[in-house]
């Protein structure tokens, strides 16, 4: 497995979609490249967090503790960005991660994370645009959840 | 001690001195006939007559007289220069000598100063007094006596000669002597006095280079280098000056000298010839005076020179010794005695006193009794004469009125081989010295040599010759070589079981685990221990086992394997697979090796790694030529610094250049090699390994071992079978690599490791091994912390009838409070004082004594002055 098939497989993660290649192979590079096996944890709910992962193979699920114990919220994907909020702004893992299947995975630490984005500023343009549209999204779920909560 | 040079030359010297003036006024007739012997020859044998001669009852004609008296020459050379060997060395081997007695005895007045003394002396001013300023003595003293004796006496002759001849011209002579011998000593007194000043000043700048060295820290954070140059730049202006203003007296004492030696001769030719004009002198006596005049002029130089190196030498002395005179010094048998008595009884402080001089290292009229086996806090902050007051019943410094008695014994008449045995004392700063953590350990048992050292044939002379030397000198015969571990003080029947009881009490003080890691860290010998080898090798297997059992843990790590390719692992490490004997040399130096140099080139490899190299180059200028010096992502990442990218990329051009003339240089093709040596292929993802470059690594790994390693006492191949010294013991029993791709697997792999090495009972042996850990300068590498529990385990081990702990493990947090818990249990029956600030500590302990300000205020929480 070398950088070329990191590349390849990061550039159909949809935050680095605009993103060329030449900065992509260097995100590629800063980032350490690790394996999970079935049942691994990724990383634990309200741990500090200071990694994101790029999936490059294989998903996990997305589990977050409730009162009736731990529910799986959610599964992540080849070629999904998990982890990126803990990175970007400090707060707790808000879910842990269980590795589904044997995983391969990208983690990039939060200093290389930001060096990388203040070296090229139209990759945050990228991430701002990312993380606006996905804000978009929530918002219009959270106020069809009001309105269909306020219907019933 | 004595406080001029030439007292303490005689004191110790004075046969010596003796046998050194006889020699050399016996050479004295040697040289006469020397001298004379070769106009003889020329005047006698060459043109003489009235051949054959009879001597001592035998002919000689012209021929053979000539020849014997040329043998008589060349025997008598060889006398002359023989007999000046010899007393050269004599009198080197007598300075050196009295060096060593004197620099010893400095030494131990050095130990027997008392410890407020110490706040006046720095080791700055010490060493050199001890070192450098006492070397022009041990030089002076072969001459000390006979060279004023010889010249003094050769002077005298001759004088008496030019009197015999003339008196008038006699007086003539010695016309200048009594101005030189009034005028020069005025001089000289200067030069003394500035000597003195220049040798205090050199002392100052050692004293401020010293600490400066001692506080380099301090200095770069409050950027001080500047003032502290400005310092030490203005003394070394002011030692410039004094030397400037020395050269210009002793040099103008030289020029008086010259000049009224020549002066006298213009009284010689002038009074001289005036009588003999006259006719009351004979010419023939004037050129003989005239003669005489010359040969006055060389002892008469000698004595003058000598007079000046006394004069600076006796300066040099005293300067040094009056340093070492304090009127309050310990007598010398404090030191040398080596009676024990037994401290096993109450401690009694008898309306004692002390004063440091210092507001707040005071002691006032205290009383206070301690039964025997009872524990007592001492409470008192910062400043309160708790301290003092520790220190006075340690025996540590001595009360200025009132007595200290423990079991009966004043404290002031016994011995350091009494206090320092019978006493545990540990205050608040210790000093770990630079050496093993065993010499650490083991410290505090080393009073006297236990054993004598077997010696045989040139070993066993060489230690008389020491033992002679020694007594010569004055110095002490104890044998450095000898075992000074005193096994049943610590109440261990054997080295092992001294090492178990350090153990035992290292996890009482909880620094086991500190030392365990230490020990995993070490390197160990196996030649001193073939079974501890054997149980590594044992351990590595059964973690292997274990590891292949377990695919979880089989996950994390990459066995070594002499077939495959380990990706965790450097390039140079997979194609070495082999280890330099030497462990200083590491992996990075090791392709600079002849010998792997030389199978890199026999063997082509050296092209692939080329090829290989340049590729991660290539990457790596691709991949961060765009990005800014100060991003700090080079850094961390790339195994090429920023400052070296604008270099690679000037090697890659001339590498793709298809040009003859722009070739690799040497030096670039080994940076290439370099490169490619440093790739961890897991780590770095660069893909410029294939299968089919690995094949051929593992294939040349092969040729390695077959070509350079095998029969080759510098390299140990990496074999599952083969214990490898020249690795830490944690590399040992681990045999691969943790992967770099897994989470945690480092540590993850750790804590398997310690559970297998637990099972099998090698956590011992392996602290064992670390107890051989180098601790660095004073203690360097260890943490405050750790020194702290070092120097409480060193006490401990003494077990002594008193401990004294003053601010050791002292606070409220939970740590010191479970330490302070183990260590009374361990205590338990024995005489304890702690020391603390905290008056909530108090309660742990049997008594409690509250000070402030020098006095004792509180015993067991009530008034002493009212109970």
């Amino acid at each position: 497995m070398s950088l070329e098939v990191e590349v390849d497989a990061l550039r159909k993660v949809p935050l680095f979609r605009g993103i060329d290649e030449t900065k992509l192979r260097l995100l590629a590079f800063i980032s350490d490249r690790m394996q999970y096996q079935t049942g691994e944890h990724l990383c634990e709910q309200g741990e500090e967090g200071d990694t994101a992962f790029i999936i490059l193979k294989g998903e996990a699920d997305v589990r977050v503790h409730t009162r009736d114990g731990d529910r799986t919220v959610a599964t992540v994907r080849e070629h999904s960005i998990v982890g990126e909020i803990a990175i970007l702004c400090d707060v707790p893992r808000t879910a842990t991660l269980v590795a589904r299947t044997d995983m391969d995975v990208l983690t990039v630490t939060k200093d290389d994370f930001l060096k990388l984005l203040k070296e090229f500023p139209d990759m945050s343009l990228e991430v701002m645009r990312t993380l606006a549209q996905r804000l978009e999204r929530t918002t219009r779920d959270l106020a069809a959840a009001r309105s269909g909560g306020a219907a019933a | 001690m004595e406080k001029s040079l030439f007292r303490f030359i005689w004191k110790f010297s004075a046969r010596q001195q003796l046998i050194i003036l006889f020699v050399t006024v016996l050479s004295y007739p040697i040289s006469y006939i020397l001298l004379e012997l070769p106009k003889l020859i020329v005047n006698d044998a060459v043109q003489g007559d009235g051949f054959p001669r009879v001597i001592l009852g035998f002919e000689f004609d012209q021929i053979s007289y000539l020849f014997l008296l040329c043998i008589s020459f060349l025997g008598l050379v060889i006398a002359s220069n023989g007999i000046k060997l010899g007393i050269n060395v004599y009198k080197g081997r007598l300075g050196e000598r009295m060096l060593r007695r004197l620099r010893f005895e400095l030494f131990q007045r050095v130990l027997r100063f008392r410890l407020p003394h110490f706040r006046k002396v720095s080791s700055g001013e010490i060493i050199p007094m001890i070192t450098a300023e006492v070397e022009d003595v041990g030089g002076f003293i072969g001459e000390a006596i006979a060279l004023p004796a010889y010249q003094g006496g050769l002077l005298a002759v001759q004088l008496g000669f030019i009197f015999m001849q003339d008196p008038l011209l006699g007086l003539a002579a010695i016309s200048s002597y009594p101005i030189q011998g009034y005028i020069i000593p005025k001089l000289q007194r200067k030069v003394v006095l500035l000597s003195r000043e220049r040798v205090k000043n050199v002392r100052v700048i050692s004293d401020k280079v010293g600490e400066a060295i001692g506080a380099v820290p301090e200095i770069h954070a409050n950027d001080a280098s500047a003032w502290h140059s400005a310092d030490v730049a203005e003394r070394l202006y002011a030692n410039f000056k004094i030397r400037y203003e020395i050269y210009n007296r002793k040099y103008f004492i030289k020029f008086l000298n010259n000049f009224m030696n020549q002066l006298t001769p213009f009284f010689f030719y002038m009074i001289g010839g005036y009588l003999v004009i006259e006719g009351s002198l004979s010419i023939g006596a004037l050129l003989a005076v005239i003669a005489a005049y010359k040969d006055l002029a060389g002892p008469w130089k000698e004595l003058l020179d000598y007079y000046q190196l006394v004069a600076d030498v006796n300066v040099k002395y005293q300067t040094v010794v009056e340093n070492f005179d304090p009127a309050d010094i310990y007598p010398v048998e404090r030191l040398t005695g080596d009676e024990r008595v037994s401290l096993d009884g109450d401690v009694v402080l008898n309306g004692v006193s002390f004063s440091g001089g210092v507001a707040g290292q005071e002691v006032f009229a205290a009383n206070l009794v301690v039964r025997k086996a009872t524990t007592v806090a001492v409470v008192g902050a910062d400043g309160s004469g708790r301290t003092e007051l520790l220190q006075l019943a340690a025996g540590l410094i001595s009360p200025s009125s009132g007595r200290v008695e423990i079991a009966g014994h004043d404290l002031e008449r016994l011995t350091e081989s009494t206090l320092g045995r019978e006493i545990a004392y540990v205050g608040a700063s210790v000093h770990v010295w630079t050496g093993s953590i065993r010499d650490n350990l083991y410290y505090g048992l080393r009073h006297r040599p236990l054993s004598e050292v077997q010696r045989s044939g040139k070993d066993a002379d060489e230690r008389k010759r020491a033992l002679r030397e020694a007594k010569e000198t004055r110095n002490p015969t104890f044998d450095i070589r000898a075992v000074w571990e005193d096994l049943e003080a610590a109440g261990a029947g054997s080295k092992a079981e001294l090492d178990e009881l350090a153990l035992q009490l290292l996890t009482v003080v909880g620094l086991d685990a500190d030392i365990y890691r230490l020990g995993l860290q070490s390197r160990f010998d196996p030649s001193m221990d073939d079974r501890f080898a054997e149980r590594i090798l044992a351990v590595r297997g059964k973690l292997a086992d274990r590891i292949a059992a377990d695919p979880k843990l089989a996950g994390l790590v990459e066995m070594w394997d002499a077939a495959a390719f380990n990706q965790s692992a450097t390039l140079a490490e997979n194609l070495f697979f082999a280890v330099p004997t030497d462990p200083s040399i590491t992996m990075d130096q090791m392709p600079a090796l002849p010998e792997v140099r030389a199978f890199l080139s026999r063997t082509g490899l050296n092209a692939e790694l080329q090829g290989i190299g340049l590729k991660i180059a290539e990457t790596m200028v691709e991949l961060f030529a765009n990005i800014s010096g100060d991003s700090g992502l080079l850094g961390t990442y790339s195994f090429i610094t920023q400052d070296d990218l604008p270099e690679f990329d000037r090697i890659i051009r001339q590498a793709r250049s298809t040009s003859q003339k722009a070739g690799l240089s040497e030096a670039d093709r080994e940076r290439l090699i370099a490169l490619a040596f440093k790739l961890i292929p897991a780590r770095h993802r660069l893909g410029v390994l294939d299968d089919a470059m690995r094949g051929r690594l593992i294939e040349a790994r092969q040729e390695f071992r077959k070509q350079v390693v095998d029969g080759n006492p510098a390299f140990i191949a990496v074999d599952p079978k083969a214990y490898l010294p020249p690795l830490p013991i944690e590399d040992n029993l681990l045999f691969g690599r943790a992967r770099v791709d897994r989470r945690d697997a480092r540590q993850r792999i750790d804590a398997v490791i310690r559970t297998v090495v637990e099972e099998e009972g090698l956590r011992e042996p392996i602290i064992f091994t670390g107890f051989g850990y180098h601790v660095g300068v004073s203690g360097s590498k260890l943490s405050a912390h750790q020194r702290r529990k070092l120097a409480l385990v060193r006490a401990l081990l003494k077990n002594a009838s008193v401990t004294i702990l003053d601010d050791v493990a002292a606070g409220t947090g939970d740590d010191d409070v479970a330490l302070r818990r183990r260590l009374m249990i361990l205590l338990d029956g024995r005489t304890v004082l702690f020391g603390t600030a905290h008056l909530s500590v108090a309660q742990e302990f049997q008594h409690g004594v509250e000070m402030d300000q020098g006095r004792i205020i509180r015993v067991d929480g009530s008034d002493p002055a009212a109970g």
